[in-house]
Order: structure tokens, then sequence, then C-alpha cells
């Protein structure tokens, strides 16, 4: 066992904070929230420096390292912006299974332009509320061709109105589930936005197919292997989400202790008041807790043994700890952490959204029961 | 002992959720988007006796008592969270104070046109530096032969921008601290009062809440309330006392909002192929969400029943305050975390009941405060 981030992490950590640091302008964060808008310009910066897709392999213009300089990158500039942070990890969902079931030929034309921040990657799977919900997925693709053509609705696809590609599950007519990369520009195709209350950077959006054309060249794998994609690319934003939420707890507990070490009533700092020192305490837990479970994770994960009873642990418990601290950390504030001017307002509402994606407590507790049971 | 509404509280309540459905609920989503108050609510509250319930019937109010009041509160904020918080402080911290203290030229200047819903009330304590140690307020009104010239900004002030009067906290002595204080009556258009700008916050978006300026700002001394200088905030104790009861009621209203709303959701929804409705899981989450409401009712209609017997100490008072704040605030998160993705929409009222039931832990003393006030109230 070994706890220690290698000098490598440790500088990979260091550049993505300095760079959040440097870019994630405060007034602007508050601006992109308000306005609902994505932050273009910081996510061409980020590609440029190589952030975005850190951990694909170099010939498809990443890095060559692990999902876990992955998840320190995106827990470093959620800590600093829970808002542009998430809404620059949400740039390449779906990217891993394009790494792990694709053709080279898939990598090269759709991993490579995520990495030079040239174009977005999204995911849409679920066709209710719940988008982990597979059992009421009716998008059917049939091949006509040389292309399919895709009849169908997904909802809740994160940052759709951006995304210039969707890895797609759908069923075939003989009812296996296959994976279709659907590009934008092919005509059959719509989207209709949903704004939501958290993340506002990245909205949701509603896709229809109406007989929308994929080459079967863009199929990823083989027929029948949909479920497992959507499945394993679950995992991983599992762990992406918990990386969000570490960093965002972090950054709302970073914002309370400068506000308690500044603020004085009654004549005292309020970090000299035991009952609030008592509360950074706590939140400072529930920080370690999320990171060391989330760091085993994303280790289990990068030494390909991922343990489906853990990830949910990791989710459930980091979601518990992800609420309780940014609700602490507003309270710190009193008054002026409920006013939108101060950044631990969006962490609070970011926070509820970035819960979303870590699941339900009810169903991680089914899962950690199935296999405890 | 008696633990039932009587007859007449029943009718009350059945009438004021038809008032509130008919003519509230209509304007909530339009005017939490707007994030603005809408004000053509006033004189029809007004009608209606809604507005500063407990002023008595000769300054034209409707004479009810605390009970009464908690009833209206809890319906309001089942409503919406936002309106209420408007309504809440035009007919307590803003007007109490000038009913229990103020002229008879005042209560009448003042008071009966706000029971009309013609006139509408703010109030103002909270300063950038001084939120849960008032005393700390650094708000001058120095004497200049008839008036007193204040000068001071306030902050988190509900109904500051659309106020027609404002009851104004300043050091009319500051070598006295916490003793020295008063409160003044400024009207919207006193030279030397303007607003610095309206807040925008996490929840409560129909409430208007503004920052306000005091710059020069001349009173006349016909309005400032009491007789004498000094002993502002001790003026203040009965209504904070009342407004900590009140925030039960408030606290319970949206509880309620977002339990039905769960109920309804769990009746409608299906995940993997079956009923949420039918989860054991979701069963106990609903059964505890109706525990906490029973639990903060009670809390509630017992406090608002000893105050009204002039038992309720403060003690009394944030035990029910802080109980009910902290309560709802394991509904209202329940409420959302059960719904996934459709929580997060902007169009679901669930994530407007968790943004809106967070401000429960904050006003009128936090949750901090709370205890403080109920440690002591033990003797320690």
């Amino acid at each position: 066992m070994d706890f220690e981030l290698s000098d490598e992490q440790k500088d990979i950590q260091k550049a993505a904070r300095e760079f959040a640091q440097g870019e994630f302008d405060p007034d602007l964060a508050l601006e992109l929230d308000q306005a609902g808008r994505f932050p273009e310009s910081i996510w061409k910066k980020t590609a440029k420096l190589g952030f975005i897709g850190i951990h694909y392999p170099e010939e498809f213009g990443g890095q060559g390292c692990g999902l876990f300089e992955n998840l320190l990158v995106i827990e470093a500039f959620c800590r600093i912006d829970s808002g542009i942070g998430s809404a620059l990890s949400t740039v390449d969902l779906g990217s891993e299974v394009i790494l792990k079931f694709g053709s080279n030929e898939q990598k090269n034309q759709f991993l490579t332009p995520l990495t030079k921040g040239e174009k977005q990657l999204g995911i849409a799977f679920g066709e209710s509320e719940d988008e982990r919900d597979l059992t009421a997925i009716s998008t059917i693709a049939e091949a006509q061709g040389d292309e399919y053509s895709l009849q169908g609705e997904k909802s809740f696809v994160l940052n759709a109105s951006l995304v210039n590609a969707f890895l797609t599950l759908c069923k075939e007519p003989k009812e296996e589930w296959i994976t279709l990369i659907v590009e934008r520009e092919r005509h059959g195709f719509e989207v209709q936005p949903v704004e939501k209350m958290g993340l506002r950077m990245v909205s949701f959006g509603n896709l229809l197919f109406k007989n929308a054309r994929v080459s079967l060249g863009n199929r990823v794998g083989r027929e029948g292997a949909g479920m497992t994609h959507a499945h394993y690319c679950h995992q991983v934003i599992g762990l992406r989400s918990a990386a969000q939420a570490l960093g965002t707890a972090q950054g709302a507990l970073d914002r309370a202790m400068q506000h308690a070490r500044q603020r004085e009533q009654f004549g005292k700092r309020l970090s000299q008041f035991q009952a609030i020192r008592h509360k950074l305490a706590d939140m400072a837990v529930g920080v370690e807790v999320a990171r060391w479970l989330t760091y085993k994770s994303a280790t289990e994960y990068d030494q390909g043994k991922i343990d489906p009873g853990f990830l949910s642990v990791t989710q459930l418990e980091v979601k518990r700890r992800l609420v309780a601290i940014v609700d602490e950390a507003l309270q710190i504030f009193g008054g002026y952490g409920y006013m939108a001017e101060q950044a631990i307002e969006h962490y609070f509402r970011d926070a509820w959204a970035i819960g979303v994606e870590l699941g339900t407590e009810e169903e991680q507790k089914d899962v950690i029961a199935e296999i405890m049971l | 002992m008696f633990f039932e509404f009587n007859e007449q509280q029943k009718e009350f309540q059945k009438r004021v959720r038809e008032i509130y459905e008919r003519e509230v609920s209509p304007l909530v989503e339009e005017y939490e988007r707007k994030e603005a108050f809408p004000i053509q609510l006033y004189p029809i509250l007004g009608a209606e006796h809604l507005l500063c319930q407990r002023c008595p019937k000769e300054y034209g109010g409707p004479g009810s008592d605390k009970m009464t009041e908690c009833i209206t509160v809890e319906e309001l904020n089942r409503i919406c969270v936002g309106i209420g918080a408007s309504v809440m402080v035009h007919g307590g911290l803003a007007t109490d104070p000038i009913l229990h203290f103020g002229s008879e030229e005042l209560k009448l200047r003042y008071l009966s046109p706000a029971v009309r819903g013609e006139k509408i009330g703010a109030f103002a304590l909270t300063e950038p530096n001084a939120g849960s140690d008032a005393s700390g307020i650094q708000t001058t009104a120095v004497k200049h032969g008839n008036t007193y010239r204040l000068n001071g900004t306030k902050t988190f002030i509900t109904n500051g921008t659309i106020c027609d009067f404002v009851s104004v906290a300043a050091y009319t002595d500051p070598s006295k601290r916490g003793t020295g204080i008063n409160l003044f009556v400024v009207e919207r258009g006193d030279p030397g009062f303007s607003v610095i700008k309206k807040l925008k916050k996490l929840g409560n978006h129909s409430a208007d809440t503004a920052e306000l300026a005091f710059d020069d700002c001349d009173v006349p001394k016909e309005r400032m309330l009491g007789e004498q200088e000094g002993g502002g905030l001790a003026q203040l104790e009965g209504t904070l006392k009342s407004g900590r009861l009140t925030y039960g009621a408030r606290s319970t209203g949206v509880g309620q909002a977002a339990f039905e709303a769960t109920l309804f959701y769990v009746k409608g929804t299906l995940r993997q192929g079956q009923l949420l409705a039918r989860s054991q899981a979701i069963r106990f989450v609903l059964a505890e969400m109706a525990m906490s409401l029973e639990a903060m009712r009670y809390m509630t209609y017992r406090g608002a029943w000893l105050f009204d017997q002039g038992l309720a100490t403060m003690k009394d008072a944030s035990v029910v305050k802080l109980f009910c704040s902290e309560t709802v605030q394991g509904i209202v998160q329940k409420a959302m975390a059960i719904q996934k993705n459709a929580g997060l929409r902007v169009d679901n009222p669930v994530q407007r009941f968790l943004r809106d039931g967070r401000l429960s832990k904050i006003p009128e003393g936090t949750s901090e405060i709370q205890h403080l006030v109920i440690a002591s109230g033990l003797g320690l």
C-alpha cells in the first residue's frame, strides 16, 4: 500500500491547480452560472495545455496517464470552481468506452479532436428521468445500406446543445443492444434544451432521432455489447463524479475556512468559536473520507480490477459527505452564503447536480447489499 | 391538554388554503423566474385580512392570535416560501414594533395602510459587518434639532426595493453598545435613503432582497419608536420571539409541500420496472417525512399556544425555530435526492423547495444563535 502521490502526479495536480487559479475568474464563474453558458474560451486553453484526455494514449492525443490522473485534474478544477471545473470534465463523456471497445479508426476520429479542444463527446443512454434505468429503452437502429437509421428519444443528455457526437445506446430490430456514435451534423436529429438548477454551465437536452442517419462504421464494438458499454461508462462516470464531488467539497471547505478566519462577530473571529471550529473539523473529516474512497476506486480502475461493491460504497459515501459539507459551508457564511455573490451559493446547487451522477442512496445500497448477501 | 384545532380554526385553515391556491399559486412560477415580488398581491391579501394578522381591530387589523397567524403562515409557505418571506416581514418586524412602541400618529400613518396592503413595510437591522451580533451595527442616528440624521448601510433587507417604509435600527448613542439603539421609520421618498442593489439569492426568488443606504437621511424625531433614546434592541424581543415561532410554521409549510410532491412522485414513477412506492426503502423515507412533519407541527402550534397564553420564553421560541428549520432540511433534501435528473429541472418545484427551505437555518437567528439562546435559557 502506498498512499503518497508520485512526483509526476503531484506535478499534474499542481499544474491543474495553478491553471484553474489563473483562469477561473470568480466573477466570470458567477456570470456563466447565471447565464447558463459553457466556458468556451477556458475549455480551449484547457485542451491546449493537455488536460483533456490526459488518460488517453499519446497516439490519440493524450498523455498516456491513467484515469487517476484525470481525476486529479477534475478534483483540482472543481476545487477552484465547481461549475467551471465540472463543465470542463463533461466535454469527453463516453470517451473511455471508445478507448476500451472502439477501433483505432474511431479513436483517431473521435478522441483526438477532444484532446485538441475542437470537439466534444457526450453520452445518450437513458430515456427516462433515470439515466441508468436501461429497462425502458426503445430507441431503434435499423441498418439500411451502409447506414443505420435511428428512431427514438433520449432524455437528460448532458451538454446536449454543444456536443458534436453522442455515444448512443439503441436496439437493433432483432433486439440486440448496440452502441452507435451519432454525429450532430447528420440530419434527422434534434435537440431540445432543458434548463437545470445546478451545474448550469452544462445544460440538459432531450435528443430526438427522426430517421437520423449513422454510418455503419460508427458502431462501437460488436452487436449485443451495448449494455456492457453503458455499464462500463456509468462506472467511469461514477468515478469522475466522485472526483468532482471531492473537489467541490474541498473547495467549499477552503472557502468556509477563509470566511471563518476573516469574519468577526461578538468581537471574535468565527474561527475562534468552538462550534464553528468543530464544524470545520467535521468537514475536513468528510473531505478525507471522500478523497481516500475516490483514490482507492480510481487506483483499482487503473489496475483493471473494478470492484462494483466498493465503487458503490464510494459513490454513496462521497455524495453524503458532499451534501453535508456544502450545506455546512453555506451555514458558516450565514446570510452571505445564501447570496449568489458568494461562490458557495452555486457550490450548493452544483453539489446536488453532481450528486445525481453519483446515484441515489437506495440504488447504491441495493448494489452493496446484493454483493454482500 | 387539547391537541386539535377547534372548528373555527379548521374552517379558517380551509379558507386560507383556498385563498392562497386561488390568488398566489398562479403567480409563483412567473415571479420566481423574474426574481421579483408580485406587489399586486398586497391589496388582495389586505382585503382578505391576511396581512399584519395580530394587529388589533382599532387599527384595522383582524386582531388574530399567534395560533391563527401560524396557520396562515404554514399555508402560504406551502405554496411559496419567497412570497411568504415578504408577508412575514411586513406583518412582523416591519410593523410589530410600531404597534407596540409607536405613537398613535405612527400607528395610523403606517400600521393601518399596512394592514390594508396599501403600504409595504420592511425592517432593517442587519449590516454587512453585523449579522448574528446585532449590537455590532454601525448605523448612527444623530440628533439635529427636530430631526435625526441617519448614516449607514443595511443588507439582506426583505422588501428592500418595494417597501414604502422601513423600520431602521441605528445607534443614537454609540457609546452604549447594545443598549444605545433606536428604531426609526424611514419612508421611501426620504432624501438620503436609497437602494444600493437588489440581491440575487439561492432561493426565495420571489422575495425582494436588497442592500440599502442611509446617507445623511434626515428623519423627523416623531418617527423614532419609543419616548426616549436607547432600548431599541429590547423593543425587538417580543417580535423576535414571535418571528421564531413563525419560522416554525414557515418550515412546516415548505416541508409539507415537499412531502406532497414526493408522495405524488413515488406513486407515479417506475424505476427498473418497479413503482417507487412499492420499494420498502422509499416507503420508509415517506414514513420518516410524515413523522418529521407531525413533530414540526406540534412544536410550532404548541409554541404558538404558549405565546398566546403569555407563557412563551425566548428559549421556547428558539427551540421551535431550531427544531423546525433543521428538521425541514431532511425533508427537502430527501425529496430532491429521490428524484434523480428530473429533480434538477428548473420547472420542477422540488428543487425550489430545497433552495427555499435551506433559508430557514439563517434568518432571525441562525441555528448557531438558537443553540446559544437555548443553552443560556437552561441557566448555563
